[in-house]
């Protein structure tokens, strides 16, 4: 079956091409990897970022203030407000899932009752349901 | 004479013209798959609860209640890549075996960082993000004990959950290419790049606040460069007349394409506490206030270690068996890459049921 599928096949010139560009693949595969383990690759990338870093960070920060100082002087929120802001929601929701997992559990706590005394306990639980609707 | 001669142009433009058309017709699939995103994640489900980014979901079980496993289960991916490479595409996705199994499966979404979050810590992300998800999955599921499967990073984040709260009701943890012992660095690439000697994170952070998607893509694929800029390509151009070749290289490429930064302090602790101190294996980790000793770890232990992983080698994974204090542990070991295990061609023949064999006896009541 192999065999006649084999036969069937058109002859593809780049077959050839192929096998060559794949060795040729494999043996620069392996060296490129060994000099990416290096501690000249790490060096060498370590002292391109840093160039980058030591380049960046001032322009950065004289653009940030500079753009601070135009948006206060419109009475706009600044980066840093919008980031305050934000960080304070994380807290409120933070809030509202502890109160969230507060309510669930009085809401769950007079239906379930404790297995060692179930029965003792189901009268209690009822009335407490109980006082708890009228309260509301 | 003239005939034949006329005969052999016609077919010689014919066939021109037709090696035009195909070669017009790969340049049309190569752009489309390049520059287009493959429909993932398509396993129904629903988002039963969210804080800040993070969003926890509800795959929709396909089993009867009857019939599912009671023991719920806890996906956790890295902080840094979207968790949607265990639902990458229909028949070709972990959730959606496990949900056919009869696994009651959750995933928890960390979703991308903003500015807002640089200040975000692993502490935050173990001890606050990861009980309230937990609480909220035990509340809809109404077990009281589960499952977590971590992996990469999402690994060190269960085993610190593991660790830190061992009483919460932790049954089963499966730890996928964990990287979790640092002290071969001469066998991690990652440590030697980022030596204090060669790599100020410090300086990094002060740039760019939390750590770039662009850098971190670079660095995984500069690990093998030829294999990931070079090889990738060839073989989705090699490919191109085979659709489920293309298929599943536009899926991957999707995902491969789409990470997220990191937040700041959790790449600081990473790179400091972690690649650098070694502070989870040596027992000198303190997340707020709390040291983290794996030892008080007691949940059944499954360890998945990748035989071709370049990202997380063997050495990271392996020795964390010795140190739990679980009775029950399996070191399990298959060929493949660190992504590869479980989103590669065999993952649903290999890695996919042994974790399921492995958590099926496990997850009764």
């Amino acid at each position: 079956m192999s065999e006649s599928n084999k036969d069937n096949q058109a002859f593809d010139p780049f077959e050839a091409w192929r096998g060559m560009r794949s060795a040729g693949m494999d043996a620069w595969a392996k060296p490129m990897t060994e000099a990416v383990n290096s501690e000249g690759y790490a060096k060498a990338s370590g002292v391109m970022l840093d160039a980058y870093l030591t380049a960046s960070i001032p322009l950065r920060e004289i653009l940030e203030k500079s753009m601070t100082q135009a948006l206060q002087q419109i009475n706009m929120p600044t980066r840093s407000d919008i980031i305050s802001l934000a960080e304070r929601l994380t807290q409120v929701e933070m809030r509202l899932d502890d109160m969230d997992a507060k309510l669930e559990e009085l809401t769950r706590r007079p239906s379930e009752p404790s297995p060692a005394k179930p029965s003792a306990l189901k009268p209690l639980a009822a009335k407490v349901k109980r006082t708890r609707a009228r309260k509301q | 004479m003239t005939s034949v001669s006329g005969e052999l142009d016609k077919l010689a433009v014919q066939f021109a013209k037709g090696e035009l058309e195909k070669a017009e017709e790969r340049l049309r699939r190569t752009s489309r798959v390049l520059t287009t995103k493959a429909a993932i994640a398509q396993t129904p489900k629903q988002q039963i609860w969210a804080l800040n980014k993070t969003k926890l979901y509800r795959y929709i079980p396909v089993v009867p209640e009857a019939q599912r496993h009671p023991v719920p289960l806890l996906l956790v991916f890295a902080l840094m890549n979207r968790p949607y490479i265990l639902d990458l595409r229909p028949g070709n996705s972990f959730v959606e075996f496990m949900v056919s199994q009869g696994y009651d499966v959750y995933l928890l979404d960390w979703g991308s960082p903003g500015p807002e979050d640089r200040n975000l810590k692993f502490d935050d992300y173990a001890l606050d993000y990861l009980p309230r998800a937990i609480r909220r999955m035990k509340s809809i599921s109404g077990a009281t004990e589960f499952s977590m499967l971590g992996w990469c990073i999402g690994a060190i984040l269960a085993t610190l959950y593991a660790a830190v709260r061992p009483d919460d009701g932790l049954r089963n943890l499966l730890l996928l290419t964990a990287p979790l012992d640092f002290s071969k660095k001469e066998n991690i690439t990652f440590a030697l790049w980022t030596d204090e000697r060669y790599f100020d994170v410090d300086k990094t952070l002060a740039m760019f606040g939390n750590m770039p998607a662009e850098l971190i893509e670079y660095g995984a694929k500069a690990l093998k460069p030829v294999e990931n800029f070079v090889g990738n390509y060839l073989r989705l151009w090699d490919n191109l007349d085979n659709p489920a070749v293309v298929e599943s290289w536009h899926a991957m490429n999707t995902w491969v394409t789409d990470n997220i930064p990191m937040a700041g302090a959790a790449f600081r602790q990473l790179i400091v506490d972690l690649y650098r101190n070694d502070r989870l294996m040596n027992g000198t980790w303190v997340v707020r206030g709390e040291k983290v000793d794996v030892r008080r770890i007691k949940a059944n232990l499954l360890t998945v270690i990748a035989g071709n992983d370049h990202i997380t080698p063997a050495c990271q994974s392996e020795t964390l068996q010795d140190k739990v204090g679980s009775k029950d542990k399996e070191l399990f070991r298959i060929r493949g890459g660190h992504i590869g295990i479980m989103a590669g061609s065999d993952a649903a023949r290999t890695t996919w049921p042994h974790i399921d064999a492995w958590l099926d006896s496990r997850s009764g009541r």
